[in-house]
């Protein structure tokens, strides 16, 4: 069932990437996107679990609010710039990422370094090293908004 | 079309005030932690910036699409490079200036 719906998200991928409807190049995409298709059946036998697409919008939902974050950062970071960087007191610390579901720590730990100020520097089991800046970055992060966000919007259906 | 010009023109130059101001941050800040943190400005706010500007120049058609991937890949390859030089210079043993600063030293033992 998800050969199908990755067949669909390939080929909107590509007809959005080459934009041509003639018979020759249509043809080249749809012999590319039987490859990929074979590929990842194969893959899909080696680990036994199947990679999903979700269907829901979720990225949807959470890229405004983390672009909002990432403004207001790259604000403060840009004064700490122009201003005085010799004043920036950098901390580390590790932050626990229980509440966050496996497959979106990836997402968590990347979210966590686009954001200037913070740095993910080490992904561990359930624990990531931040180095930030400054030490209020890190107490916001444990105070967990960006945690709950993510497990809000991806841990539904855990 | 002239309105969105305008805004087009203000993202385009503030991705390029953002843009500079990282590379700035690359030379001003003291270690290699807080330089990648410089770089980041530039990785994630001037990309956003400018590639959104770009896409009030385009008409709405498929450039429309291929800048909005552009966008999303590089919001996802970014920080992956800068994980990845943070985490090799970390376990190749680079302390952080909070780690080599004595007076500090007691907050991060615990």
């Amino acid at each position: 069932m998800h050969i199908v719906k990755w067949a669909a998200v390939l080929a909107i991928f590509w007809l959005l990437l080459s934009g041509f409807i003639e018979p020759l190049l249509l043809s080249f995409g749809v012999i590319s996107v039987v490859a990929v298709l074979v590929v990842l059946k194969r893959m899909d036998e080696v680990e036994h679990e199947s990679s999903q697409i979700s269907t829901s919008l979720r990225l949807i939902r959470y890229l405004p609010w983390l672009i909002g974050q990432i403004i207001s950062s790259s604000i403060h970071v840009t004064k700490l710039i122009w201003g005085s960087p010799d004043k920036v007191s950098p901390a580390i610390a590790k932050i626990s990422s229980k509440d966050v579901p496996l497959s979106s720590r990836v997402l968590y730990a990347n979210s966590i370094t686009l954001t200037p100020g913070t740095l993910s520097v080490d992904l561990e089991e359930d624990e990531i090293t931040v180095h930030a800046l400054h030490k209020s970055s890190i107490d916001e992060l444990k105070q967990g908004e960006m945690e709950r966000k993510i497990a809000g919007i991806w841990g539904e259906n855990k | 079309m002239l309105f969105l010009d305008i805004v087009s023109s203000i993202l385009l130059l503030a991705g390029i005030f953002f843009g500079l101001s990282g590379a700035v941050g690359l030379f001003r800040f003291p270690d290699f932690f807080t330089r990648v943190h410089a770089a980041s400005v530039t990785d994630s706010i001037a990309a956003i910036l400018i590639i959104g500007g770009l896409l009030l120049q385009t008409s709405f058609d498929l450039n429309t699409a291929k800048l909005v991937f552009i966008l999303l890949f590089l919001m996802v390859t970014s920080p992956t490079a800068s994980h990845a030089l943070a985490k090799s210079a970390r376990h190749g043993g680079l302390l952080t200036l909070a780690e080599t600063r004595p007076e500090d030293k007691q907050e991060h033992t615990q």
